[in-house]
């Protein structure tokens, strides 16, 4: 069977990285976006269970991102969790409308982010 | 029970209290009268209050238990439930006149909403089940379902609204 797939969207090369550390011995296939716009692309590419997406980058923020995912019957059902910082943390009512599914604030906490994916995954 | 409304307080009914915003893994209490705002997924919210000192609380949890790995925080239910009894005890709340409220644990997904054992319902089942250990009563909830929520809980009165995301 083949793996399922998560996309992680975020421009920070150090929060990548920490978010692949950590899902790294799940069962699951790991892409890689660096901001909306390619997310959305690698996106309707590759076609992931559950994306990861962060809210402040350049070209597209994550919340735009979302949307344009929700507007397309190829992604719109995909579960999205927004990766935010506290001080964004007041803005995730935007990430709400848009249809996010849930939400994680950084730092990241292994536990926590491991514990959402699988429940997002079915696992 | 008592009535939950779904509609946002109006500026008179917060204009005399102070405002805070919980973070998930946070604990807020207060014995001055707050209107605390939180926004929950499948995180659940314990609100509790004492109605006779008009002292009260919440926390916002993302885990439903600390089994020893890391570091034991209130990002954990059976940790941040009894840290917001301990805190609210600090201040001078009386344990056997406490309140409880819970809401949250959402599954925004349709596939898995009928599993037994999401995330947001583990977080829910670990909060009514130490309620009823600290024998406290719970009045009020409005948990499950698939869409977040935001919240926003009065600290002296235990009034509380949900505005489902």
């Amino acid at each position: 069977m083949a793996a399922r797939k998560i996309l992680l969207v975020d421009d920070s090369e150090t929060i990548l990285q920490m978010e692949q550390m950590i899902l790294a011995k799940e069962p699951y296939e790991l892409f890689v976006a660096r901001d909306g716009v390619e997310g959305v692309a690698r996106a309707l590419e590759c076609s992931p269970d559950l994306i990861l997406m962060d809210v402040v980058m350049p070209r597209m923020g994550g919340f735009e991102a979302l949307r344009e995912l929700r507007g397309n019957h190829l992604t719109s059902t995909v579960p999205v969790v927004m990766v935010t910082t506290k001080a964004e943390a007041d803005s995730i009512e935007t990430g709400y409308a848009s249809g996010c599914s849930d939400y994680i604030v950084k730092p990241i906490d292994s536990m926590e982010l491991i514990a959402k994916v699988r429940d997002l995954m079915g696992d | 029970m008592l009535p939950l409304s779904t509609l946002t307080p109006s500026s008179t009914e917060t204009s005399e209290r102070a405002t805070a915003y919980v973070h998930p893994g946070e604990v807020f209490v207060s014995a001055r009268s707050h209107a605390v705002t939180t926004i929950l997924g499948s995180c659940v919210a314990v609100c509790l209050w004492d109605p006779t000192t008009r002292i009260g609380g919440l926390n916002h949890f993302l885990l439903p238990s600390f089994t020893g790995q890391g570091l034991a925080s209130p990002r954990f239910g059976n940790v941040a439930i009894k840290e917001l009894v301990a805190q609210l005890a600090q201040l001078g709340s009386q344990r056997h006149n406490l309140l409880a409220k819970i809401f949250g644990g959402a599954c925004v997904l349709e596939a898995f909403r009928q599993r037994q054992h999401h995330l947001g319902m583990k977080n829910v089942e670990v909060a009514r089940h130490l309620l009823e250990c600290e024998s406290i009563p719970l009045v009020s909830h409005d948990v499950g379902g698939q869409r977040g929520r935001k919240l926003i809980f009065h600290t002296d009165d235990g009034a509380a609204w949900v505005k489902t995301l």
